[in-house]
C-alpha cells in the first residue's frame, strides 16, 4: 500500500498549559531565534477579580494554515506550503520585503536581524525528518502539545481531536489553521493577535 | 507517535538493557514509548554525539539529551527515559547553553586586590591560588584548630568532593544550602516519618510489578483531590513531575486541585478552586481542619467517613496527641476572643470564609486518594512553620492517604540512597584532642560541631542564617566532650551558593565578611568561593576558584521521586576556559595540604584513592538503591520481603544476588558509571505503595512492617522520639537553647504543640502595634526563571512570571550571548541595546485596590520600608491576582550588585531585594531557618 500523504498539525490542549514558557525559550535555543524574535510565544491575560481572576496562557505559534495569507502575498515565492502541509520559507529566496509578516493575522512572522529573511515556526521540520517531535512538543512541561499526521486517524492528535473539543484560533478569518486548541475561551481571550 | 516505522518498536527496557520485560500490557492501560533507533543513526551521520546528563541550574535536577557537535554542546532536551521529568525540560534547562558559553562566567582563578567588596580582583594561576588557600588553611588550623574553616557547598549538590576534603581535614562544619530553604517544612515529616518532603503521588511513568510477574510502566493518575497550600509546583518547584502531573490528574482523572496561597501563582490560576490566605496562617487552617475532621467523623457515615482508624496500626502516640491537640479547644485566643481550632477561630485567623473551611475539610474527609502538601513558601518561611508541617503530616495520615496510590508520599525515605563513604562522613569519628580551662579533653570531631553542640541543638539541619553572629561572636560548645570549649571562626569557603544574597539580610553578611579585628586584619581570615559564576559572595572573596559547570563535570542527580530512581549528570563537553571538575579541585587542595605537612590528609584517601571523577562516582553509586523490598506490589517478589535492595535493576530482577539474612540485605551488582551510561544514563527500581505495611500469614490481616517508615519505632510516630532523645541532651547538661527560651520552653514537647508565628500583627498579640503603621504584609517566593544565580541567562529575561518578574525594564546596554545561525557556533557575543519593557526584572506585586489607595499603575516606582527603617526601591506590578493587604517580591530577583548578573545587574537600582526587608534576628527557633515570609511594610510611591 503506498504511503499515504502527511499532512501535520498540532493540539495544545490548555488545561495542561502549565505557562513556564518552555515552549517559547526551547524553540528559541532550537532554531537560532535572536533576542527580539520569537517563533513560538505564550500570550498570558489576567481576567476577572479578586478572587474569581484567573490568568489565561494561550502557547502561540505559526498556525501552518491550509488558506496561508503569508504564502499568496510573497512576491518572490519564497513562502510556501509542503507536502506534509507545513508552511515553510525558502530563506535563499526571500528577500526580506515584510509583506508576510504584515499579512499574517497572527503574527507569527518576524524579521530575522542577522539573517534579514521573514522567519517563523517550521514544526522543527528538522527534526521531524529525523522522526523526532518539534523541540517545543518535546521539552513541553505539561505535556499540552501534541504533534503528529492528522491524515492518520490513528495518530496521538487525531485521537484527541475525536476526543476533545478542539478550535482553531480565529477561524473567522478563513485561513483554515492546522495548530488546535483545547480551551472553550481561547476565542472569547483579548489580545489574540499580537505577542 | 511521530513516525509509524517506529510504531512498533517499544522500549521493553524499563529495567536496563538487559532486563527486558517480554510482556506488554494491553494498549491503552500502559503507555509505552517508541524507541525510534534510526533517528539516532542519522544523527550520529550529522557528527552528533548524544549524552545523558542531568540539569542543576534549579534543585530539580532533570533528566537531560544533550547533543553535542565538534566538541561544543548544541542543543538540551528533556531525556525521555528519565521518569522523574519524562522528557520534560523547562525554559530554563533549555537555556543552559546561554549558561554554559556565558561572557560572565568565572574563567581563571583570581586573587582579590582591593578591599573585600570592592570586586577588585587580579589574574591568578591555579598553582598560586591553591597555594594562597592550602598557607591560610594550615595556618588556621594550627592557630585556631581545624574546626574554625566552615565549608558550605552551598544551592547545588556535586558537593561530596568538597565535603570529604573538608572532613579529612578535621573540621565537622560542613555543609549546604538545606538550611535557609525549608526546615520548618521539613521539620514535620522529620519527626513522624522520619522524611523530609511529602509530595503527590503524581510521578508519572512509574514502574509496577504485575501479577504475572512482568514490570510495567504505568501511566495512570490515581489522585483524587490534591490541595497545595503556599506550593506553586509550575512556578518555584524542585519537583518537576509535579508540573504535568498535577494537570493530567485533574484532566485525566478528575481529580480536584486546590490551592491555598495569598497570590495567585500560576498553579493556583490552573487550579479547580483558589483561596487566598492571610500569609503565617496555614498552620490555622491545618489545625481548623483537623478539629473539624475529629468532630465530625462518623464510621457508619458513607460521606462522612473522613478517618481510616487502620493508621493506628501502623502509628504509635496518638492518644497524646489528641490529648495534647484538644488541650487547646477549651482555650480562648486572645486574638480573636474565639477558641482555638475552632472554625470560626480558623476563619477570623485565615481569613477564609468558614463555609469554605468546612467544605475544604470535608473534602479532604472523604475524597481519597487525597494529598494535602505544604510548600516551602508557607511553613518553610515562618517562624512557627513545624507546627503547620506537623498537622500536615498528622493530617495525611489520619485520613489513610500516607504512602497510598495517588496518596501523600514522603519522597526522602523513597528516593536512592547515594554518597556513601565518597562524602567523608567517617572522618568525623576520627578523635582529636582540645584543651578546655588547662585540662587536654580528647573526643571525636563531630563533637566540635557548631550548631549541634553549640547554640542549635536541635538544628539537624543546621544553621546557616546565624553565620553572621558565628562569624562575630565565635563558637562556645555547650555539650558534649567539649563543653565549655570556644573557638573562631577564621575561614569561610563557599562552593556555588550565595549566602551574601540568600542567607539572611545581605547588609548582616557584609558586615560580618568585612570586620576588622585592631589591627585592621579582617576577622574572618579566609574567603574561598569555588563556582563557575560570578555572584554577590565572590565579590566579598579572597580567592575565587572556576569550577567546571553542570555540562563540564560528573556526578549525580539529587531529586525527589515516589520510588528509588538515580541518574547520572555526565561530563559531556571539555571544561571550558580554565575552569576545573571538583574532583580535580578537591585533589589539588588535599596535596596542597599534604605537601604542607598536614598528616590528617593522606594520598590514599584522595588522589591515589580518585585518579578520575569516575572513581569517585562510582564510590558515590555503591549503596544505591539502599531502599527496602515492602510495600505492595512487592517490588522483587523473587527476594525477601523487607530486606535492604543494593545493586542495578537488572542484578536484582535476575536475582543474581548475595543475600546476608543477618544484615537483612540484598546485595547485586553495584551501580557504575558505565552500567549508567549503558542505559540511558539511569536506574530505575519498581514503585510499590503501602510500604508501611506487611500481610500477616497466619491472620490474613496486613501489619505494620517496622522496616517503613524511618522513624526510630519504624511507626508513624506522634510521639515524637527524636525530640525525646534530644531534650534527654539537653536536660543532660546541653540546656535550653536560645530559641526554647525564646517560646518559654524548658523541654522539647513530646508530641503536639502550638506557638504563634513572628510579625504577624493579625495572630501575634506582640505585633499588634504594627498593624496601621505598616498595613502591608509581605510575601515572597521563588521564581524558576530567576534564582540567585541563573538570571543571568537573556532568554529568562523573556520569560515573565506572577507579577514579581515582569518586563518593566528601563533601557540599558549589555553585552548577551545571542543566536546567529549565519556562524558555524551558531551563537556570538554580542552587545546589544534594550528597549524599556522588553526585559524581566524583579518587580513588587499588589492588589488594584491597594493601588488605587496609593495612586499606583503598574510600573510606577514604590519605597517599600519595614519597622526596622530597612528600604528597599521597587517598580510595582498591580493585578487582581493577589489577597488586598499583601504583596509580594521574588527571591533574588533584585538589588543584584554583583556584575556576574548580566543584564539583572543594570536593573539593581530599581529592583527589590527581598532579604534586606526580613528580620535577621527572627530565626525559627528550633531549626534557625530565616522568617523570609514574616514581615510588615508601608509602601509610599516615589
Amino acid at each position: 500500500m503506498p504511503a499515504k500523504k502527511k499532512r501535520y498539525g498540532m493540539v495544545i490542549d490548555t488545561r495542561k498549559c502549565v505557562g513556564c514558557m518552555s515552549c517559547t525559550i526551547s524553540c528559541k535555543m532550537e532554531n537560532g531565534v535572536p533576542f527580539d524574535g520569537f517563533r513560538a510565544w505564550v500570550n498570558m491575560t489576567e481576567r476577572g477579580e479578586f478572587p474569581k481572576v484567573k490568568r489565561n496562557f494561550i502557547p502561540r505559534l505559526c498556525n501552518h494554515c491550509d488558506d496561508a495569507p503569508c504564502v499568496s502575498v510573497c512576491p518572490v515565492k519564497a513562502s510556501y506550503i509542503d507536502d506534509d502541509g507545513i508552511v515553510l520559507i525558502d530563506q535563499n529566496k526571500c528577500i526580506g520585503c515584510g509583506y508576510c509578516i504584515s499579512a499574517c493575522p497572527y503574527s507569527a512572522r518576524y524579521l530575522h536581524e542577522g539573517l534579514q529573511v521573514a522567519d517563523k515556526c517550521t514544526f522543527c521540520t528538522h527534526r521531524v525528518k529525523a522522526g523526532l517531535e518539534p523541540a517545543c512538543v518535546h521539552n513541553c512541561m505539561g505535556k499540552a502539545r501534541i504533534f503528529g499526521d492528522l491524515n492518520d486517524p490513528q495518530s496521538e492528535i487525531s485521537q484527541h481531536i475525536a476526543r476533545n473539543g478542539v478550535q482553531t484560533l480565529r477561524p473567522d478569518l478563513g485561513t483554515n489553521p492546522k495548530v488546535f486548541y483545547v480551551d472553550a475561551e481561547l476565542n472569547n481571550l483579548p489580545n489574540k493577535g499580537g505577542k | 507517535m511521530l513516525n509509524r516505522r517506529s510504531f512498533l518498536k517499544w522500549t521493553g527496557a524499563l529495567t536496563g538493557a538487559g532486563a527486558a520485560a517480554a510482556a506488554f500490557g494491553p494498549a491503552g492501560l500502559f503507555q509505552l514509548r517508541p524507541v525510534n533507533a534510526d533517528e539516532l543513526e542519522s544523527l550520529k551521520n550529522q557528527g552528533i554525539e548524544i549524552k545523558y546528563s542531568a540539569d542543576v541550574m534549579c534543585p530539580s535536577e532533570c533528566g537531560l539529551e544533550m547533543w553535542v557537535k565538534d566538541g561544543r554542546l548544541t542543543k538540551i532536551y528533556g531525556n525521555k527515559a528519565v521518569p522523574f521529568n519524562d522528557g520534560t525540560c523547562c525554559a530554563k534547562g533549555a537555556s543552559g547553553i546561554q549558561l554554559v558559553y556565558s561572557p560572565d562566567r568565572i574563567k581563571y582563578p583570581m586573587i582579590r586586590e582591593g578591599a573585600r567588596g570592592e570586586g577588585k580582583f587580579r589574574k591568578a594561576t591555579w598553582e598560586e591560588a591553591i597555594d594562597y588557600i592550602g598557607q591560610k588553611l594550615t595556618k588556621i588550623k594550627k592557630e585556631h584548630g581545624a574546626e574554625s574553616v566552615i565549608m558550605d557547598a552551598g544551592d547545588v549538590t556535586d558537593r561530596d568532593q568538597y565535603w570529604r576534603l573538608f572532613f579529612a581535614f578535621g573540621t565537622p562544619n560542613v555543609f549546604e544550602h538545606g538550611s535557609i530553604c525549608d526546615t520548618p517544612r521539613r521539620h514535620g515529616p522529620k519527626l513522624m516519618l522520619g522524611g523530609k518532603r511529602i509530595e503527590p503521588d503524581l510521578m508519572r511513568p512509574v514502574s509496577v510489578r504485575q501479577p504475572d510477574g512482568s514490570l510495567q510502566k504505568d501511566m495512570t493518575y490515581k489522585s483524587k483531590l490534591i490541595i497545595y497550600v503556599g506550593w506553586n509546583p509550575f512556578v518555584a518547584t524542585r519537583i518537576n513531575y509535579e508540573s504535568r502531573g498535577t494537570l493530567a490528574a485533574k484532566v485525566d482523572n478528575g481529580c480536584k486541585i486546590v490551592v491555598v496561597d495569598p497570590a495567585l501563582t500560576n498553579t493556583a490560576s490552573q487550579a479547580d478552586l483558589w483561596l487566598p490566605i492571610r500569609p503565617g496562617t496555614d498552620g490555622e487552617l491545618f489545625a481548623g481542619m483537623l478539629r473539624y475532621i475529629l468532630e465530625n467523623d462518623n464510621p457508619n457515615s458513607l460521606d462522612r467517613r473522613y478517618i481510616d482508624w487502620d493508621f493506628k496500626k501502623y502509628s504509635d502516640g496518638w492518644d497524646e496527641y489528641l490529648e495534647a491537640f484538644k488541650a487547646w479547644w477549651t482555650k480562648i485566643d486572645p486574638m480573636t476572643k474565639l477558641p482555638y481550632f475552632s472554625i470560626e477561630w480558623t476563619a477570623a485567623r485565615t481569613g477564609i470564609s468558614k463555609e469554605q473551611i468546612i467544605e475544604l475539610s470535608h473534602m479532604f474527609g472523604s475524597t481519597k486518594p487525597a494529598a494535602l502538601v505544604c510548600g516551602m513558601q508557607s511553613p518553610g518561611h515562618h517562624y512557627n512553620g513545624y507546627v503547620a508541617s506537623i498537622l500536615m503530616t498528622t493530617l495525611n495520615v489520619i485520613t489513610g492517604n500516607f504512602d497510598v496510590p495517588g496518596g501523600a508520599i514522603d519522597t526522602e525515605i523513597t528516593k536512592s540512597d547515594k554518597g556513601g563513604s565518597a562524602t567523608g562522613k567517617d572522618f568525623k569519628k576520627k578523635k582529636v584532642k582540645r584543651t578546655i580551662n588547662s585540662t587536654e579533653v580528647e573526643a571525636e570531631i563531630e563533637q566540635l560541631h557548631m550548631d549541634s553542640y553549640g547554640d542549635w541543638p536541635v538544628a539537624w539541619d543546621d544553621v546557616i542564617g546565624d553565620y553572621p553572629k558565628c562569624f562575630k561572636e565565635g563558637i562556645t560548645l555547650k555539650y558534649g566532650k567539649f563543653k565549655g570549649y570556644k573557638y573562631p571562626i577564621k575561614a569561610y569557603i563557599q562552593r556555588t551558593g550565595n549566602t551574601v544574597m540568600t542567607g539572611s539580610a545581605p547588609y548582616r553578611w557584609i558586615e560580618a565578611l568585612t570586620a576588622k579585628d585592631a589591627s585592621g586584619n579582617y576577622n574572618v581570615e579566609l574567603v574561598v568561593t569555588v563556582d563557575t559564576l560570578y555572584l554577590e559572595s565572590a565579590v566579598y572573596s579572597d580567592v575565587i576558584l572556576p569550577e567546571a559547570s553542570y555540562a563540564e563535570r560528573m556526578s549525580l542527580c539529587d531529586i525527589y521521586p515516589s520510588h528509588p530512581l538515580l541518574y547520572l549528570r555526565d561530563q559531556v563537553i571539555k571544561p571550558l576556559h580554565e575552569s576545573k571538575i571538583p574532583t580535580d579541585i578537591m585533589n589539588l587542595l588535599a596535596k596542597k595540604l599534604y605537601d604542607l605537612g598536614d598528616k590528617d590528609i593522606q594520598p590514599k584517601d584522595f588522589w591515589e584513592k580518585y585518579k578520575s571523577q569516575d572513581d569517585f562516582v562510582n564510590e558515590m553509586l555503591k549503596p544505591a538503591p539502599g531502599r527496602y523490598n515492602i510495600g505492595q506490589p512487592l517490588p522483587y517478589p523473587n527476594l525477601p520481603e523487607g530486606y535492604k535492595l543494593i545493586g542495578t535493576p537488572d542484578s536484582l530482577e535476575a536475582g543474581k544476588v548475595t543475600i546476608d539474612n543477618d544484615k537483612k540485605e540484598i546485595k547485586g551488582d553495584s551501580v557504575t558509571v558505565e552500567w549508567l551510561r549503558k542505559n540511558k544514563g539511569v536506574a530505575i527500581w519498581p514503585m510499590s505503595w503501602h510500604r508501611y505495611r506487611k500481610l500477616d500469614a497466619t491472620t490474613g490481616d496486613y501489619v505494620a512492617n517496622k522496616v517503613f517508615p524511618n522513624t526510630k519505632s519504624k511507626l508513624v510516630e506522634f510521639k515524637f522520639s527524636l525530640y525525646a532523645d534530644l531534650d534527654k541532651k539537653i536536660q543532660d547538661g546541653l540546656g535550653v537553647s536560645s530559641g526554647m527560651k525564646d517560646l518559654g520552653w524548658e523541654h522539647l514537647p513530646s508530641t503536639f504543640y502550638w506557638f504563634e508565628t513572628n510579625w504577624n500583627p493579625y495572630t501575634n498579640p506582640k505585633y499588634q502595634k504594627y498593624a496601621n503603621e505598616y498595613p502591608f504584609q509581605l510575601i515572597v517566593g521563588r521564581v524558576h526563571q530567576s534564582m540567585t544565580a541563573t538570571q543571568m541567562l537573556p532568554t529568562l529575561a523573556q520569560a515573565p512570571c506572577e507579577g514579581t518578574w515582569m518586563p518593566l525594564n528601563n533601557a540599558f546596554e549589555q553585552e548577551i550571548l545571542d543566536a546567529n545561525p549565519a556562524i558555524k557556533e551558531g551563537y556570538e557575543i554580542k552587545t546589544k541595546k534594550f528597549k524599556a519593557n522588553t526585559w524581566c526584572v524583579g518587580t513588587v506585586l499588589m492588589h488594584t485596590q491597594d493601588a488605587e489607595k496609593l495612586g499606583l499603575k503598574t510600573g510606577d516606582m514604590i519605597e517599600i520600608e519595614n519597622p526596622l527603617k530597612r528600604t528597599v526601591k521597587s517598580k510595582v506590578f498591580v493585578s487582581e491576582g493577589i489577597l488586598p493587604g499583601v504583596v509580594k517580591m521574588g527571591f533574588g530577583t533584585g538589588g543584584r550588585f554583583s556584575p556576574g548578573l548580566g543584564g539583572t545587574y543594570k536593573q539593581k537600582d530599581y529592583t527589590p531585594s527581598h532579604n534586606e526587608l526580613i528580620d535577621p534576628d527572627s530565626l525559627s527557633p528550633l531549626m534557625g531557618m530565616p522568617t523570609y515570609a514574616d514581615m510588615v511594610v508601608k509602601i509610599k510611591k516615589i
